[in-house]
């Protein structure tokens, strides 16, 4: 969130506080209506959880977004090892082994006491395949029933083949909970919480807007803060309210003149997963050089359909018509031209300078095209671009000065930049 | 040039039309009926002498596979191909097909059309599958014809399926040869990876001349330990040798290219879509058909059991991770029930690279022989 430091940094202001409040109260919310007997369920992080409003008493955990927190809290290296030891290898995605260290640990140095242990697991293959293995463990160990959602890749706009597919497999996914459950469907439920997460996402896109002012109102280290209500409190109407006092809050923070960086001189994109052990530090050490990461390919993606910025509005019709098409948004479902489609169209929108490629070990799939992305971003648009190695979970594998001299070195190109552009013929 | 480059450079020049695939189970059948000679570009480590282009593309902590893969394409393999195609596999793989079309038009080279196809993650029993599966095969099917020009022909396929079966039974017929030590194992071995680049008609004269009327060689001396072998390629030639100079047999294998590319053959039909719904629903389990893996867990405890392994060996591909997620429990289940298990990881390392596997290995045997004297 912004800050009124005038050195830029973090300082936690009043959507900050709500923040903190809201994740304490969903996590607890969570063990406690798990311990009364409600039906949980561990989903992957695309997983449409408007679907579980559905029901009267379904409740769900989401392992990726409790392992962002793991690391955010600087616990993740340490549960890392836990999996690890445990024969895991170190190569495996991050979030992956934070889960494992901890589900098998019990809950045990998690910030949140870990997850409720799950009656159902509900994983994806459009985010990451992985995720189909991750919880295949916990099927096999704990003998938990593992439910996938099969989504296939676009390389071009989701097919009318694919949405169907889709469709369908929601239509199963209910019916397993039902049967599992005893609970009964009821989809005007799910339709109320498809209109709120849009009431929601209308809120967030207004928010990540405000990267567009001069000096811009975020950073995207605000918008990585902040998606996490959006993994553990979609269809809700208190995620919904909270995203609109964000952007009003942030609106007025703008009109005040107050911006995180005010001394704002390189406006800087992110392409990965945000490297939640860093957040401080990398902010604040960027914001020193007067150099900003406005906006972020892992949050500005969050309810656009694939390959676009603008948000995909729910016409408050059929729920699942809006949720299946929104199944590929994430980057890592969609491929090279789409990425490229809406980074190109955010970095004019942004007036960027720059574009920072995190190349994630623990994230092949976000990872693997940045190479030829990067090339195209810096041929095809003109703009200056560096490679950093990260891990978005395990410090370990982070190495801060490695970064920053790139970091850096990315700086030193846009001014030279500028300097080529004025400079007299 | 290497020997697979080779022999796709002698197919070329027979005026033979040929798609790369990727990864391992591609539809053979279907390809081969449309008159075009599918090799399935996997395990290409033994072609590629280094990473130059692939390196321009991927990063270093992608699987060894992947990048020999990007490298024998964008190298001197994509002037001979035709055409290529993958299916959904792992993440990494998904990602390839718009790299190597990058890579391609940075070579300036020629840009190869591109047959995808989706197979279903998910078990053949939920709604909707078989008819999502069928459906990509007809548009397959479709984009087959209108690349060849010529119409579907069910006769066609019926007999090209009749040969890939055929070829199918002979390879099991040799890897039981190769479990009772009758086929030496290094040859089982080079036949079956042959089975990936080779024309099927020439595959199955190849396996006809091979396997011995009578066995060749005595069999195995059954005092020394068996042992099953596992992973996404067959280790490397020497490590091979290790195996049996350390006095291991192998007496059964879940190899992703042997294994695992053979290990099911569907019944015949002149329908693609219902011939494939079956080779892909019911598959040999492989860690990478995500819907088989609690098949697969059983499978190798069978294969464990029938076979009398003593111990099983993980080679391991680095930063494969479909393999990785499951090795920690595979492996626990086996020592739960007896089996020893040695995890070696590989990652295309030659000569004193393979230093460190061989000294495990040879410790792991004499370990397994120490226990049979006890």
């Amino acid at each position: 969130m912004p800050t009124e430091s005038p050195g830029g940094g973090f300082r936690k202001s009043p959507s900050g506080k709500r923040l903190s409040s809201l994740m304490v109260q969903d996590y607890m919310a969570l063990h406690q209506k798990a311990s009364e007997g409600a039906f949980v369920v561990w989903i992957a992080i695309i997983v449409p959880a408007e679907i579980f409003a559905g029901f009267a008493n379904v409740v769900y955990g989401v392992p990726e977004s409790h392992a962002a927190m793991c690391a955010g809290k600087g616990v993740g290296s340490l549960q890392c090892e836990k999996a690890e030891r445990m024969g895991y290898s170190s190569d495996l995605c991050s979030y992956a082994r934070i889960d494992l260290g901890t589900a098998f640990d019990n809950g045990k140095d998690s910030p949140t006491f870990g997850l409720p242990r799950p009656h159902l697991l509900v994983s994806n293959t459009n985010n990451c395949s992985l995720l189909v293995k991750w919880f295949d463990i916990y099927h096999r160990v704990w003998g938990v029933p593992h439910f996938t959602l099969d989504i296939p890749f676009s390389y071009e706009s989701q097919k009318p083949r694919d949405f169907d597919y889709i469709v369908t497999q929601f239509a199963d996914l209910i019916a397993t909970i039902e049967e599992m459950s005893g609970q009964r469907f009821e989809i005007e439920k799910v339709r109320e919480a498809a209109s709120l997460s849009c009431d929601a996402l209308r809120e967030w896109k207004r928010f990540i807007g405000l990267a567009a002012g001069r000096p811009s109102g975020i950073t995207a280290f605000d918008s990585f803060v902040q998606m996490a209500p959006f993994l553990t409190s979609r269809g809700t109407r208190h995620l919904a309210e909270h995203y609109r006092m964000l952007a009003d809050e942030t609106e007025e923070q703008v009109k005040s003149g107050i911006f995180p960086v005010p001394a704002e001189r390189y406006r800087l994109l992110w392409d990965n997963i945000a490297p939640w052990h860093q957040l401080r530090k990398m902010s604040s050490r960027l914001s020193e050089l007067g150099a900003n990461i406005t906006c972020a390919s892992y949050t500005y993606c969050i309810g656009s359909k694939e390959g676009e910025y603008a948000l995909h509005e729910f016409d408050g019709g059929d729920p699942f018509t809006w949720l299946a098409r929104l199944q590929n948004f994430s980057v890592c479902p969609h491929g090279m031209r789409l990425r490229a489609n809406a980074m190109k169209e955010v970095i004019g929108i942004n007036g960027i300078d720059g574009v920072v490629f995190a190349s994630n070990r623990s994230c092949k799939v976000y990872s693997l095209m940045q190479m030829d992305q990067m090339r195209r971003v810096r041929d095809e648009l003109g703009i200056p671009c560096v490679m950093i190695d990260v891990d978005h979970a395990d410090e370990r594998k982070y190495s801060e000065e490695a970064a920053f001299t790139r970091l850096e070195a990315l700086l030193e190109m846009i001014d030279a930049g500028r300097a080529g552009s004025i400079a007299p013929a | 040039m290497g020997e697979i480059l080779a022999t796709l450079c002698e197919l070329k020049n027979q005026g033979r039309r040929l798609v790369g695939c990727f990864p391992l189970y591609p539809p053979l059948e279907l390809l081969h009926s449309f008159g075009l000679t599918p090799v399935t570009l996997w395990g290409l480590s033994s072609e590629v002498t280094d990473l130059t282009k692939s390196d321009r593309h991927l990063q270093n902590y992608t699987c060894h596979v992947a990048r020999c893969l990007t490298e024998f394409v964008l190298g001197d393999a994509h002037a001979l191909l035709d055409a290529l195609f993958m299916y959904n596999a792992c993440d990494t793989l998904r990602n390839l097909p718009e790299i190597i079309e990058e890579g391609l038009k940075e070579e300036g080279a020629r840009l190869l059309p591109m047959f995808r196809l989706h197979v279903p993650a998910v078990a053949k029993e939920r709604t909707g599958v078989r008819a999502y599966l069928k459906d990509r095969i007809t548009s397959m099917v479709c984009d087959l014809e209108e690349f060849t020009g010529r119409p579907f022909s069910p006769e066609t396929f019926l007999a090209s399926i009749d040969l890939y079966r055929i070829q199918r039974e002979l390879c099991a017929e040799i890897e039981d040869a190769a479990c009772r030590g009758t086929v030496p194992f290094p040859t089982f071995v080079r036949i079956l990876q042959l089975a990936h680049f080779l024309p099927v008609e020439a595959h199955i004269e190849l396996l006809d001349a091979e396997i011995p009327e009578e066995d060749d060689l005595p069999p195995h001396d059954l005092r020394h330990p068996g042992v099953m072998v596992s992973g996404i390629l067959p280790p490397p030639r020497q490590l091979i040798e290790t195996m049996e100079a350390s006095g291991l047999r192998v007496v059964a294998n879940d190899i992703a290219s042997l294994k695992r590319s053979l290990g099911y053959n569907p019944a015949p039909t002149a329908d693609p879509g219902e011939y494939y719904c079956d080779f892909y629903l019911n598959h040999y389990p492989c860690s990478t058909l995500l819907a088989s893996s609690d098949r697969r867990i059983e499978t190798i405890r069978r294969a464990v059991h029938d076979s009398s392994a003593e111990g099983l060996i993980f080679f391991g591909e680095k930063f494969c991770e479909y393999e990785y997620f499951e090795f920690p429990h595979l492996g626990g289940m086996l020592r739960a029930q007896g089996t020893q298990t040695l995890f070696l990881e590989l990652t295309g390392q030659t000569g004193e690279g393979l230093d460190a596997p061989r000294n495990r290995m040879e410790a792991f045997a004499e370990m397994l022989k120490g226990q049979a004297g006890s």
